[in-house]
């Protein structure tokens, strides 16, 4: 199984590291340069860990894991009032920043009040692109269970995150973490802080399911070997929004026109078949300016050539 | 500040009263509130907020925060209220124009072109100010969806009922309950 790390240190013979990562048959999955500090986040085969490591230390940099890299969270809030945000949910959607996931935060259009809250059709859609969602709810149990209807249509792996531990709620959530209500400050005690680490083991053991999932019946193309492939294409290179390329558990989000882009799309070449054939090309239901790619397993792909 | 709570849910009880504590602390009144009650019962759901001034909310003039001494052309303030500086600072501001305004340490200010009369009686912060902050507070700490809202101001006592969906009478007649029994407690603490 591949790992997630990253390095964190000085350019000074960082040659020596891309080369391990390349013998070991890793892949580097995102690089930034500031000055003469490098921080560069990496997928690795597990057992190599060592090799990556003793480099690392050769070198004078810090290596550590980062269980969630490589994938990308929704922190859902009820609303984006003053009341929901931004606290805890932005604690929250760092912590999953700290993990190395990328993490979006969203407000429901009507997620408040306990008889009148309701999602929409839309805000399942987009919710479902991600790889989870973490819903954070109020403190009063009554209203917490009340809400159970916003998380039962949504496909993705839920984390809920709430003030009382509610009743009911196992079948519409992988997880739900209580001590988190509503607050009106930085979540800065050792208490909160531990609280914090609490809610990114759920989403990492969550992601870890669907990782070994995954394992199973494995996708046609790792998203990072794909992004290897479309980082060449020179309207994304050349895309100036913040992580042009963004890894899914299967998939990928790039951020540029799934329209505009559509010939490239379908027609790019990987192992020998075309992207359409081996993966779902969709633009994104959040914003037309971005497509998302969802690579299909090689079940799929078995189960469609026999149907052929 | 005594924060009382009526509430069965006892995380949401307690989360409550610590979030509303803390936006009042972020509006910078909790000097103001003397005793605080919320009755929370999300099951109906109806939330009471009704809190007890030190005082009935009234005008802060310029005289009450800082001393004055005129020495010719120029006014020398001292402020003596570091709660109202701000205050003072932003009304000298915008009566006599920055470059008139002479700030020499924290509290003490040059007034070039001002009177003491004139300066002594400004008014800093009209009590209306203060309970529309107050009000302001609670509709932050009452849960965002608790939107049908009735207000009672009675002297230094200010409540509020907030309910879902319709006010019944049931249901402001208990807010009146607690606003009245407020005003009770209210009357037995003397002004400050």
């Amino acid at each position: 199984m591949f790992e997630v790390m990253m390095y964190d240190g000085g350019v000074y013979r960082s040659a020596e590291l891309f080369e391990a990562i390349e013998d070991v048959g890793g892949t580097v999955l995102h690089m930034n340069r500031s000055a003469q500090m490098l921080m560069v986040t990496m997928s690795i085969p597990e057992e190599d860990r060592g090799v990556i490591e003793s480099i690392s230390k050769e070198i004078g940099g810090d290596i550590r894991s980062v269980p969630l890299a490589g994938t990308e969270i929704a922190v859902v809030g009820c609303t984006l009032g003053r009341h929901h945000m931004p606290h805890p949910v932005c604690d929250i959607a760092e912590i999953m920043r700290q993990g190395g996931a990328i993490s979006v935060v969203m407000g429901l259009a009507r997620g408040r009040g306990k008889k009148t809250s309701q999602i929409s059709k839309r805000e399942i859609e987009i919710i479902d692109e991600y790889d989870a969602a973490v819903f954070m709810f109020g403190n009063f149990k009554d209203c917490v269970e009340e809400k159970k209807e916003l998380l039962e249509d949504i496909h993705v792996p839920v984390i809920l995150v709430c003030g009382p531990q509610p009743d009911g709620m196992e079948d519409c959530c992988e997880a739900v973490i209580s001590g988190v209500g509503r607050k009106a400050e930085r979540m800065k005690s050792s208490d909160e802080r531990a609280k914090l680490a609490e809610i990114s083991d759920a989403v990492n053991e969550v992601l870890m399911r669907k990782k070994k999932q995954l394992e199973e019946d494995p996708l046609f193309i790792h998203p990072a070997e794909l992004k290897l492939l479309l980082e060449n294409y020179e309207p994304i290179d050349m895309c100036l929004r913040p992580a042009p390329i963004v890894l899914h558990l299967d998939g990928l989000r790039v951020k540029i026109p799934y329209r505009e882009h559509k010939d490239y799309f379908d027609n790019l070449i990987v192992y020998g078949r075309k992207l359409s054939e081996v993966a779902d090309i969709v633009e994104s239901k959040l914003e037309d300016s971005s497509t998302l790619i969802k690579i299909r397993t090689m079940s799929q792909i078995e189960d469609m050539d026999r149907g052929a | 500040m005594q924060i009382d709570v009526v509430c069965d849910d006892m995380y949401g009880g307690e989360a409550y009263a610590k979030l509303f504590e803390n936006i009042i602390g972020d509006i910078g009144k909790s000097f103001m509130i003397v005793k605080a009650k919320l009755v929370l019962k999300p099951e109906v759901p109806l939330f009471i907020f009704s809190v007890i001034l030190k005082n009935a909310p009234g005008c802060k003039v310029m005289s009450e925060a800082a001393s004055f001494r005129q020495e010719g052309d120029e006014l020398y303030v001292s402020i003596s209220n570091e709660r109202y500086a701000p205050d003072v600072l932003s009304n000298l501001w915008k009566t006599y124009g920055r470059p008139n305004v002479d700030q020499n340490t924290r509290f003490d200010l040059v007034v070039r072109g001002a009177k003491q009369e004139d300066v002594e009686n400004m008014v800093i912060s009209s009590g209306e100010e203060a309970v529309e902050e107050i009000l302001g507070a609670f509709w932050r700490a009452l849960p965002e969806g608790i939107r049908v809202r009735d207000a009672m101001i009675d002297g230094k006592v200010i409540t509020v009922i907030a309910t879902e969906e319709i006010m019944v009478k049931e249901l402001k007649d208990e807010g009146v309950l607690v606003h009245e029994g407020m005003i009770k407690e209210g009357e037995a603490i003397p002004d400050v």
